[in-house]
């Protein structure tokens, strides 16, 4: 019996009578038959297991333990149109197992890389299902566009960017786009939650360009390869994993209760000169209100069912999977279904002729949530008085009573329940290929591939009467859309080794089309909420608009791979690609990207043969590579017209400057690197060290409005696009790798820390980059600021000095914007809070805005460790960011003080008083535009935190019990996702992403989804 | 083949190059420039003004900024403003320079001619605007000329009014001469009339009274507008003005034609900021209403006999009786605080809620009632005040039917001898809430202005609040009468900041 060293039987098994030809395969229980000489030597060997030789000595029953091959320098990298040996490799790459991404129970891929990779970071920008996360290989190196990476999922590129700029830049879901000032907030979705993680079989991360150059044009921000599941051993496995979770919220903010309220609105009237109201007089006497939190959040339950079957049989693989998942989000009525099914299939044809398919489906179907914004859910939960019961006793949604106190808050429970928010996404997404081999050596492979998505958004929001709230009639924004690209590729491959030499040689043509149309229509006056399709409602209030085009890129690219003796190599491409986001009547369509890399491994040199008892493997890296970045929206080479609408009818306005200079961004890296292998490869370690330099950054130049008029929503002429700019990465990452494997006990562990510093190098004179961001009362204000020498997308603000106290320290401090000391409306008086004179001329002002703090950290890790022990499995994940900031908006809306309607966190009643001076929440002041609640330093939190990601502990059921139920492995699990976090961040969660992926908007949080704790428990059977 | 396939030519818009072979064509150039590119300005910055010169009372954080003198560069609004007269001035650049060079060999030259007249008017009054607000600006005739050198200087005020007076003139040589009839749906665009006005009331700022009298006159005499409620049209009155159904009435010279698309910054939004704080009658779809009430001034301000104040302001009591309301059609003013806190609501462009009366709302509760920019009862007061020339009263005719005309209108007796206060409160209750009582303020004598300002109760209905503005001719920022640039321009550009620099006209 053949078994693994878990004690599975390994069918399969190939087993070999040492220098014959006689053979034998062990059958679906390990048991295998060979007839041999007694003094026979036995090879047994088995993809993916060191082979075994043993002698037979006579015996005839024999009992092998195979022990896995411990990943290395063997492993299989794909490097882009190909693949290589992992100790190959030139360029840095980093590479993600199934193995290690199986007990994360996240939704989409994208989330699961998150700390799994040096020089990859991943922030989820939303704890909703389906949320986007935004990755940055290497830091940002795009300042405007898309800083998200290519995937290549089976040989189809599929663009990271979920605002999908450089196609038709719409969103799936809301009206107003991806603008930071608008009220749909965080609507970006994942490209990728259409994927099922369950049937990725490995994930390669491109990260420099040596290695991306060979992707040209959409190389610039990393390239991820993904491969899926593909059927392997020779008899036909089912495999099914199952499991349910728990999903909740692990931290309320501490809002004020009813009685808390009471005294402090009583309290704030008084001290505003206003009427209290009488209700509030005996705040000891009242219950503790609503506790909105309550009523929004909830535990939420999410199942998850995945059924495969895979084989192998006479030269045909196979892998066919199903997937459901139920997820409900931890706000009421969230929640994302997704249906996915997948095909894989190749075959030897002829000896000379392979052909397969990789095909997918998936739909999705998502209740969204309208998040980070002052209008969004979460902002309404926190804010929503207390005193407002969440439903009437008639048993309708209650609102506040009267208009006064109409603030611009809505019942979150009646939103959350009765506005219908849907997305579907149906996508296809496949690709068949087929392989000739020539000659010996030369290699012919055509791939098409091809993907699309349908998409349906419906938002209604009924009509309703909360109180003094009323929507009379009911409304219906919908946006259907669907776009499609195809791609086709011819690859020649040459491997030919003579002596010590070794050649790869890659010809390559690629071609990717893609088109996209969508109907958008807004429609209004319903007379029912109950059905609610555009044809219902009143014609007169019926708007359609639609949107359509297309881009194309041509390529044409060919790669050399040489090595001498396993010692040198090198590795040289260059691929040409022609775009069509550039004016075709002028050469600057084609940008031309090269790449060279070279490796020495030292250990394998004859002066090192003394030290390989210790060190196995040392290689030195280096390379320099040149990608591109061609994202942008189309024709901006030339000038167009759109339509603008009248009451003199529809008619036609510029929309934009245009630039028929137009052409490629550029991006150089230069990277070098060492990887080292000790202890019979127990402890693998890797070193990399990069320097990357954009420039010419598409970009639209940010004219002043005099030029604009505000860009072309309104009415101007949005500014041209130009080549701008230069921006540096400089970083290093770090791997450590440790495997230790018994008879009974395993643990592998790996370890990645990444750092990067960012730096604007240069840009035009007198270009502005501040970015706005909405808050409540519908006022955007500037919360980042990028400028040269610095990293981008930095907080700024004032640099808050605490708060007056002291009067003669008051008359004696630089004016504070014009406001003369006293205590009157647009006076500063004690209790303000003081600002620094950064510029140093006596008077506070605009000019003494500052960057006060980073959203970029100093570092991050992830660790990842496997135990094993007999028949038990636990693995723990660890991941965190150290040294970024987070600016907590949400805290500063928490604490203004300046209505008498809205509600506050509990802490903003330590509001500061004559006689409470020691606190840093200032006096209260009647009006929210007051100086107090600027954009300044103290609104600014350490968002260092190292979270406990991941924690799993299995049990497989041992071998002879399962045999007897004619299973081949059946393990049961309990894992937690989100454990626990250890953080100084105030707010919900420390991990706040991107808004919408945009790299000037990070680590802003204005009300973000908070990322639930996840219990889970599930079963793997497999027969 | 390659060439072929990366050239994508746009698939949801027209390119500017390939565009412009009919007449419908070319007529259809401007439309936009009657609606898009006023909106950011007519949203809510335009009311802030009418909040600055204490005609309206608001406490909302984004439009209240002057009603206490406390507006500066970072107002979101004020920078919406600004933008949107620059909007107005980048797409009159484009066709002035462009339009004729890209027009088929099938377009009539009148056409082509009306169209460039179009951009010359809505260029002029853009720059109109703006130098009544910030004072010196620069002057781009070409925007195109500054995307790789933006850093440009502001002119100074008498050359931007020289600019202006020019680009009238084309208007008057481009556009084409018109009868405002009964036909309202083609009284919309502006013609020769329209731009004559708008220089009128340009020389009378300037007070050059000759020309302003001259170029009333010019329009009186064309008899192309009529006063709604006149001697000519007495079937009609004040009130029909502002009714959604009189869009491009006979009295109408330059109105804002909003059309709601679906898409945010259509449509008109007073329906909705104006009417009173309960959404009985603002409009549908927005819970809210009266973001700005009248100032306690205005409620003092009007005459008994005057019949524009039903028209203007709403005070408890007050009865419409075509109105449609949330409950039903028919509304009684509460007695409460109603908009603000300051007991009435503003009912000059309040429709009230949806019905067949008042045309389309969207989803913001904007709808498609013009806005006006210059009416006939103005020009007649414009002319009025030319013929006083400065004088300190006059009985002359030429100035009394004038001004008689718009008081007979609103119910009130003639008088014989008119001085410049007479005219001046006459144009405030006549033009209240319609955003032109701060510009009135403006060219004033800057005491009188401050008087009349500080004397103003600015507060609402429970607590009276008195507020000072500030003049220097010197510096820009200390000045209340001009408003700040945008400290984004600034940024972008410090030398608007700087002295202005004589324009050089070629």
């Amino acid at each position: 019996i053949v078994n693994d060293s878990k004690g599975m039987a390994l069918p399969g098994v190939s087993i070999l009578e040492k220098g014959t030809n006689n053979g034998a395969v062990t059958d679906f229980d390990g048991n295998f038959t060979i007839s041999v000489q007694k003094n026979a030597t036995l090879i047994f060997s088995y993809l993916g297991f060191e082979p075994q030789e043993i002698k037979v000595i006579g015996r005839s029953n024999i009992n092998v333990v195979l022990t896995e091959k411990l990943e290395g320098l063997d492993e299989i990298v794909v490097i882009g149109y190909g693949s290589q040996k992992r100790g190959d490799v030139n360029s840095s790459i980093s590479s993600v197992k199934a193995e290690d991404l199986k007990d994360l129970k996240q939704i989409s891929l994208d989330q699961m890389l998150q700390g799994k990779a040096a020089g990859v970071s991943v922030t989820s920008n939303s704890g909703a299902p389906g949320g986007a996360a935004s990755i940055r290989i290497r830091g940002t190196t795009s300042l405007t566009g898309t800083n998200e990476p290519l995937y290549i999922i089976d040989g189809v590129p599929i663009s990271g960017d979920a605002t999908g700029k450089s196609t038709s830049g719409q969103p799936l879901v809301g009206k107003d786009g991806f603008s930071s000032t608008g009220g749909n907030g965080n609507n970006a979705v994942s490209p990728l939650s259409m994927i099922n993680p369950n049937d990725i079989e490995t994930i390669d991360i491109l990260k420099d360009a040596s290695a991306t150059a060979i992707y040209g044009s959409r190389g610039a921000n990393g390239v991820i390869i993904i491969t899926t599941k593909s059927g392997k051993k020779s008899e036909g496995k089912i495999a099914y994993e199952g499991y349910t979770s728990i999903v909740s919220n692990y931290k309320d903010l501490n809002v004020m209760n009813l009685q808390q309220f009471a005294k402090n609105k009583t309290d704030l009237a008084n001290l505003f000169g206003l009427e209290t109201r009488d209700e509030f007089s005996h705040p000891e006497l009242l219950g503790l209100g609503t506790d909105w939190q309550n009523e929004v959040y909830r535990t939420a339950i999410a199942k998850n069912h995945q059924l495969s079957f895979s084989g192998s049989k006479n030269g045909t693989n196979y892998y066919l999977s199903a997937g459901f998942l139920d997820q409900e989000g931890t706000i009421i009525n969230s929640g994302l279904k997704r249906y996915t099914v997948r095909l894989n299939a190749d075959s030897k044809v002829k000896k000379w002729l392979k052909v397969g398919a990789n095909l997918t489906g998936g739909i999705t179907n998502e209740k969204v949530t309208v998040n980070q914004s002052f209008t969004g859910l979460i902002s309404n939960t926190l804010l929503q008085a207390p005193d407002i019961p969440v439903r009437n006793a008639d048993g309708s949604f209650a609102g506040p009573p009267s208009s006064d106190q109409s603030v611009t808050y809505y019942n979150p429970v009646a939103e959350a329940l009765t506005r219908d928010n849907k997305l579907i996404r149906k996508n296809f997404l496949g690709n068949v290929y087929a392989e000739l081999s020539i000659i010996e050596g030369l290699k012919y492979r055509i791939e098409v591939s091809a993907n699309t998505e349908f998409s349906k958004n419906e938002d209604f929001r009924p009509s309703y009467k909360w109180g003094s709230q009323e929507n009379v009639t009911a409304d219906l924004d919908t946006r259907n859309q669907n776009w499609y690209s195809t791609n086709i590729k011819n690859l020649l491959t040459y491997n030919k080794t003579i002596d010590k030499h070794s050649f790869t040689i890659l010809l390559g043509q690629e071609a990717n089309d893609s088109h996209w149309e969508g109907v958008v229509t807004s429609s209004s006056g319903f007379k029912t909420n109950e059905n609610h399709t555009i044809n219902l409602a009143d014609v007169d209030n019926n708007t359609v608009t639609g949107y359509k085009g297309s881009a194309s890129i041509s390529s044409y690219f060919a790669r050399l791979i040489y090595s001498f003796d396993n010692k040198y190599s090198l590795t040289a491409s260059i691929r040409s690609d022609t775009s069509s986001k550039f004016d075709p009547t002028t050469d600057n369509q084609t940008g031309i990207f090269k790449a060279i890399s070279g490796s020495w491994k030292l250990s394998n040199e004859p002066f090192m043969e003394g030290t390989k008892k210790y060190i196995d493997n040392i290689k030195f890296r280096i390379g320099y590579g040149e990608t591109g970045n061609q994202q942008i929206e189309n024709n901006r080479y030339t000038a167009l017209l759109n339509t603008q609408n009248s009451g003199l009818g529809s008619g036609f306005l510029v929309s934009n400057s245009p630039n028929p200079n137009l052409t490629w961004e550029s991006l150089n890296q230069t990277n070098g690197g060492i990887d080292f292998t000790l202890f019979d490869s127990r402890l693998s370690a890797s070193f990399d060290i990069y320097d990357k330099t954009s420039e010419g950054f598409l970009f639209q130049v940010p004219l002043p409005d005099y030029l604009t008029g505000g860009g072309s929503q309104y009415g101007g002429i949005s500014a041209p696009y130009s080549n701008l700019g230069t921006m540096q990465n400089k970083g290093y990452e770090f791997t450590l790798g440790y495997n230790l494997s018994t008879d009974s006990f395993s643990w592998n562990s790996s370890l990645n820390i990444s750092h990067y510093s960012n730096k604007l190098v240069e840009i035009q004179d007198g270009l502005v980059l501040t970015q706005q961001v909405n808050t409540n009362g519908y006022q955007p204000v500037v919360v980042t600021n990028t400028i040269v020498g610095k990293p981008i997308g930095m907080f700024y603000g004032y640099v808050a000095e605490g708060i007056f106290n002291d009067l003669n320290e008051l008359n004696n401090a630089p004016l504070q914007f014009g406001q003369p000391v006293g205590t009157g409306a647009g006076e500063t008086y004690l209790g303000d809070v003081k600002y620094k004179d950064v510029s140093g001329d006596g008077v506070i002002d605009a000019s003494d805005k500052t960057l006060i703090g980073s959203p970029h950290p100093d570092f991050t890790f992830g660790f990842t460790n496997n135990f094993k022990y007999k028949n038990f499995d636990l693995s723990l994940f660890l991941q965190g960011s150290y040294g970024n900031d987070v600016m907590n908006l949400t805290r500063r809306a928490g604490t203004k003080n300046s209505s008498l309607y809205e509600n506050q966190l509990v802490e903003a009643a330590n509001y500061w008083t004559p006689t409470n001076t020691n606190t840093d929440i200032p006096r209260p002041i009647a009006d929210s535009a007051n100086n107090n609640l600027l954009i300044s330093s103290r609104y600014l939190e350490d968002g260092s935190y190292l979270r406990i990601q991941n924690l799993t502990l299995g049990y497989s059921i041992p071998q002879d019990v399962l045999e007897k139920f004619k299973m081949s492995r059946l393990r049961i699990y309990g894992s937690a996702q989100n454990l626990y976090t250890f953080t100084k961040y105030s707010g919900y969660d420390p991990e706040i992403g991107s808004f919408n992926q945009s790299p000037l908007l990070s680590g802003i949080d204005n009300g973000r989804y908070p990322s639930p704790r996840t219990f889970s428990i599930g079963v793997n059977v497999e027969f | 083949c390659s060439d072929d396939f990366t050239n994508r030519p746009p698939e949801d818009a027209i390119s500017l190059d390939a565009y412009y072979n009919t007449n419908d064509q070319v007529v259809s150039a401007t439309n936009g420039m009657y609606s898009r590119t006023w909106f950011q300005l007519c949203n809510k910055f335009f009311w802030t003004l009418e909040v600055g010169s204490g005609n309206m009372y608001s406490g909302s954080p984004d439009v209240a900024g002057l009603r206490t003198f406390s507006l500066n560069g970072s107002d979101p609004e004020l920078a919406n403003g600004w933008a949107s007269m620059w909007a107005n001035v980048a797409q009159a650049n484009a066709l002035i320079n462009f339009l004729e060079s890209r027009v088929g060999p099938d377009v009539d030259q009148d056409v082509i001619d009306h169209a460039i007249g179009e951009a010359y008017f809505m260029r002029a009054t853009a720059y109109f605007y703006l130098v009544r607000m910030w004072g010196p600006v620069p002057i781009i005739e070409n925007n195109l000329d500054y995307s790789n050198d933006p850093y440009i200087n502001t002119n100074p005020v008498s050359d931007i009014y020289t600019f202006i007076v020019n680009d009238y003139k084309a208007a008057i040589d481009k556009l084409e001469s018109k009868i405002r009839g009964s036909n309202y749906g083609e009284n919309g665009r502006v013609s020769k009339g329209s731009a004559k006005a708008m220089l009128a009331k340009v020389y009378l700022y300037q007070k050059d009274y000759p020309n302003a009298r001259a170029m009333a006159e010019e329009v009186i005499n064309s008899h192309e507008f009529k006063l709604l409620g006149g001697s000519e049209l007495p079937s009609m009155s004040f009130g029909d003005l502002f009714l959604y159904k009189n869009n491009n009435n006979q009295e109408s010279i330059f109105a804002i034609q909003w059309k709601g698309d679906g898409n945010y910054g259509s449509a008109n939004n007073s329906n909705t900021q104006f009417g009173i704080s309960s959404n009985t009658v603002s409009t549908s779809n927005a819970t809210y209403g009266g973001v700005f009430g009248p100032s306690q001034d205005i409620f003092s301000l009007y005459d008994v006999a005057d019949l524009r104040r039903h028209e203007t302001i709403m005070i408890p009591g007050d009865t419409y009786p075509n109105i449609n309301t949330s409950n039903g059609v028919g509304f009684t003013v509460p007695d409460e605080d109603n908009a603000q806190g300051s007991g009435g609501g503003i009912k000059k462009y309040c429709l009230g809620r949806v019905s067949d009366a008042t045309g389309p709302v969207d989803a913001w509760g904007m709808m498609d009632n013009n806005t006006y920019i210059m009416r006939y009862a103005e020009l007649l007061l414009i002319h009025a005040e030319a013929v006083l020339a400065g004088g300190p009263s006059t009985s002359d005719p030429a100035a009394l039917s004038s001004f008689n005309a718009v008081r007979n209108r609103a119910g009130l007796p003639s008088m014989t001898s008119i001085t410049f206060d007479d005219i001046f409160k006459e144009r405030r209750l006549e033009l209240c809430f319609e955003g032109d009582y701060w510009f009135d303020l403006g060219r004033l004598d800057k005491t009188d202005a401050i008087d009349i300002m500080s004397a103003q109760n600015r507060g609402n209905k429970n607590t009276e609040e008195y507020y000072t503005p500030v003049y220097s001719a010197s510096d820009h920022a200390a000045n209340d009468f001009y408003i700040d640039y945008p400290d984004n321009d600034v940024a972008k550009n410090p030398k608007l900041l700087e002295d202005p620099v004589p324009y050089t006209f070629n």
